[in-house]
């Protein structure tokens, strides 16, 4: 196991985290959304506690807590009084070793995470458009479903397969445990060696991830439903975490949308033809452990057409592809992105999160410290060079929302 | 002050308040971790300021500040804010109306300098509004496909009607067309006078140094008035009345429930912060989650909250649930909070409401923004700066009766109203069972 801890005085709390080397991507078709299926059941009781004790005795300390499940990875964590760090380990251990769970506590967690998938997805304006997305840039690699799941697969997951996922991926040789805060990091150490220390390691997951071919050529797609307004939602396919391209391909995001002097901004959002237009591909540490997408989307003012909207914004593309940032420009995102990391840095617990995330998805938390250096590192020359490499239309998948009445809209079927 | 143990000894940060000699009020907070400074202008008037039919004037009035200057227009402004890294925003809320930037304490005066400009020489372009309008509308048109934001909108617009409250502070579809950009630029100025006005600093920064150049430079202020809100008279509800907006695209309904509470700075908030704390505030730890999801399973969250501000805030018990089973989730939130109000908490719920709120406290204070908005809202909701320091004290001593007190005095359950977005033609029959139903679009 994995133990990282980070000693700050700021305040007298101390977060506290166990990241495990489980997220949709070491799923497979028929049990999509198990994983984060199997984090709500990871607050149903141990031999000691009952169900969601766990949760009332971190708040009755003064501690918040939650879980989260992405494509790479399943985290809990506590924040709490830096003294109640041993409450927190001794219950963050107490489950990884001793959950139980039942065919019964399962059924009303199954609805609760259906009834999640309507509220996130289904019920949402964008929601499906974006699983369409990813369902179409990616045609083999994992990333093609969503971390919530298919609900049929939802409606299908059995308690065997609960069981077989916890002692598939619950072991302390699959975990990365951080802790962030005012206390000392050797009796912190000392903590944890006492509470995990007796877990024996599992064997290592077998992992089949299967990677995506380089697209090789535009995909595209329509989504029909109620709705407002028309959009469209793009993706290029970008290298994982731990790849130097990042830093340019950041900066560039950042000279199509961030701020009221980006490109997109000024020349869609401001005039009124866009209700939005942005670029983005997630900041660290959410970036992801597998080539990932960057996502520009536009949603259309209710006067503007889609098709002119999307023209234009290629063509936007097409000169970052042409020409390079102006010397100005550059300087203005490098400070824009530096600044943005900072602000991330307040707090203990996103201090805990880089470091974890680094560590699991990249095999190494010290990339953090790379985070400043390679945004000031990079040049316009390579902005340029990553427009050219990862933007080029053959790298595209684009999904349309094309709005319907409310009777073709029932014509098409139900959502799910 | 000190909250608990030794070991979990609190300091709260130190608010600095000086009164400027050119009568500027400013509190100053000095936090040196991380290279940073946000800076923070409030007025004391936002939306509830909004004249009758006039819904979103305060918020494009804020919004029209940062569109350009006497000195700079709004593409230059613009690039300027990005160029330092900086984030500049200004927006209307209730009660209030905060111009804010914040960025790089290498760039503190810098900030300083383009917050005081957008403050004291706005230019109100008509190019601008009339593009900015366009904008706000366009988003609206958007929102509409939001069932959240349409249920939270929608509850408060109903609940309020007939007081300053009764609108989404960003106006709404039926507002925002007809407003004009004189009437934004003459609101401006009646209604963000400098004197009552006051600057929230918090971060990286010379305090002293800061404070002389905002004496310096800001103008002075000649008289202090006490800060005129609109009239407020609640409208008292009969009996359980439910709006149903009906979204037959909608598989899942967004369910609120709930009636006016009681002002922030009122002698039994905290006993009903507690009180609320194990009705629906408290997560897991509450008895409507409890109940509604873990038992149930009708819902992924549900949670209840006062909202507090200067006058009664909305008490709101938010969830959803699928189609299905949106009548009997609402039964049974409203039989939680009937059974709780008879039998009030136990004593090990009081203690462990009160081991949350002032145990996890020191988390309020974190960020930069976190220690800001503390201060603007005890500020502005006249509580008092004191209030931050003593808040775990006082929680401590709420006592059970005083709990069930206030779950007597400011629970209604008979009196709630229901706003539902979903498909209503599916469960209107069932909610008839309790009282008034009407369906709009």
């Amino acid at each position: 196991m994995h133990l990282l801890i980070g000693e700050a005085q700021a305040l007298p709390i101390v977060s506290y985290q166990v990241h495990f080397a489980a997220g949709s991507r070491f799923e497979r078709p028929g049990i999509t959304g198990i994983t984060h299926l199997f984090e709500h059941m990871m607050f149903k009781g141990t031999k000691e506690l009952g169900p969601e004790e766990f949760s009332r005795i971190i708040q009755a300390n003064g501690g918040t807590l939650n879980a989260f499940t992405t494509t790479d990875n399943t985290s809990y964590y506590e924040n709490l009084p830096a003294d109640k760090l041993e409450l927190a380990v001794r219950l963050e251990a107490d489950r990884l070793q001793n959950l139980q769970i039942t065919p019964e506590s399962l059924e009303p967690e199954r609805e609760v995470v259906r009834s999640e998938r309507k509220l996130r997805s289904v019920n949402t304006p964008f929601g499906l458009l974006i699983e369409q997305l990813y369902a179409l840039a990616y045609e083999q690699h994992p990333y093609r479903w969503p971390v919530i799941g298919w609900d049929h697969d939802l409606k299908n997951l059995t308690w065997e397969d609960c069981l077989e996922y916890y002692r598939t991926y619950y072991a302390p040789n699959n975990a990365v445990v951080v802790i962030v805060g005012n206390v000392s990091a050797d009796a912190a150490w000392k903590t944890v060696d006492k509470f995990y220390g007796p877990i024996p390691s599992q064997p290592h997951p077998r992992q089949i991830i299967t990677p995506e071919k380089p697209q090789r050529g535009e995909k595209r797609a329509v989504f029909k439903k109620v709705s407002q307004v028309a959009a469209f939602f793009s993706s290029f396919h970008i290298p994982q975490i731990s790849h130097p391209d990042l830093f340019p391909l950041q900066i560039l995001c950042g000279a199509l949308s961030a701020g009221r002097s980006s490109r997109f901004f000024e020349k869609w959002e401001k005039p009124g033809k866009a209700v939005e237009a942005h670029a983005e591909m997630g900041h660290p540490p959410f970036l992801s452990m597998d080539p990932g997408l960057l996502q520009i989307y536009a949603i259309a003012s209710p006067s503007v057409s889609l098709a002119t909207l999307e023209q234009e914004i290629w063509e936007e593309v097409e000169n970052l592809r042409q020409e390079p940032l102006s010397g100005e420009e550059l300087s203005k995102v490098k400070k824009q992105v530096r600044s943005y990391f900072l602000r991330s840095l307040e707090t203990f617990f996103f201090q805990g999160l880089l470091a974890g995330l680094y560590q699991l998805r990249a095999g190494d938390f010290r990339l953090l410290y790379n985070v400043l250096p390679g945004y000031e590192s990079v040049t316009a020359e390579d902005v340029l060079r990553v427009a050219q490499k990862y933007l080029r239309p053959e790298n595209r998948t684009v999904v349309s929302l094309q709005p319907v009445s409310h009777s073709e809209h029932e014509d098409l079927g139900e959502l799910e | 002050m000190n909250v608990g143990s030794p070991l979990r000894t609190f300091m709260l940060p130190k608010v600095v308040s000086p009164l400027l000699p050119n009568g500027l009020k400013v509190h100053a907070v000095l936090k040196p971790e991380l290279p940073l400074v946000s800076i923070h202008l409030i007025f004391p008037y936002g939306a509830e300021a909004d004249p009758p039919g006039k819904a979103g004037l305060s918020d494009l009035a804020a919004e029209m500040l940062t569109l350009g200057t006497q000195k700079r227009p709004a593409s230059q402004l613009a690039a300027e804010v990005d160029g330092l890294g900086a984030t500049l925003s200004a927006h209307a809320g209730w009660d209030a109306t905060s111009l804010h930037i914040s960025g790089l304490s290498e760039d503190w005066e810098k900030l300083m300098e383009l917050l005081l400009e957008i403050h004291t020489r706005p230019a109100f372009p008509l190019a601008e509004f009339k593009q900015l309008k366009q904008r706000r509308i366009a988003a609206l048109v958007q929102q509409k496909d939001e069932s959240q934001v349409i249920a939270d909108e929608r509850f408060q617009e109903i609940l309020y009607q007939g007081t300053p409250y009764d609108h989404p502070v960003y106006g709404n579809l039926d507002t925002l067309p007809t407003l004009s950009g004189e009437e934004v630029e003459e609101f401006y100025h009646s209604r963000f006078p400098p004197e009552e006005c006051f600057l929230v600093v918090v971060g990286d920064f010379q305090v002293e140094t800061c404070c002389r150049w905002i004496e310096t430079h800001f103008p002075s202020v000649p008289r202090r008035r006490e800060a005129q809100a609109g009239e407020f008279s609640p409208v008292s509800p009969s009996g359980i009345k439910t709006i149903l907006i009906d979204r037959p695209d909608l598989t899942q309904s967004q369910i609120r429930l709930g009636h006016m509470g009681i002002p922030h700075a009122h002698p039994d908030y905290l006993a009903f912060e507690v009180m609320n704390y194990v009705l629906g505030a408290g997560g897991f730890s509450s008895r409507l989650m409890q109940k509604v999801r873990s038992e149930r399973g009708y819902t992924y969250g549900i949670r209840a909250s006062l909202e507090g501000r200067k006058k009664p805030g909305p008490f709101i018990i938010s969830t959803f649930t699928p189609t299905q089973t949106t009548f009997p989730c609402v039964q049974e939130i409203l039989a939680v909070e009937k059974s709780f109000i008879a039998q009030g908490a136990t004593d090990q719920e009081r203690t462990e409401a009160i081991n949350f709120l002032t145990g996890s406290y020191p988390m309020r204070f974190e960020t930069l923004s976190q220690i800001a908005q503390k201060i603007i809202q005890a500020e502005v909701n006249g509580l008092g700066l004191e209030y931050l320091s003593a808040y775990p004290e006082r929680v401590s001593a709420i006592t059970l009766e005083a709990m069930a007190r206030s779950a007597r005095e400011h629970l209604y359950p008979e009196e709630m109203l229901v706003v539902i977005a979903g498909r209503a033609g599916k469960f209107q029959r069932q909610f008839e069972q309790l009282g008034a139903v009407e369906i709009r679009e």
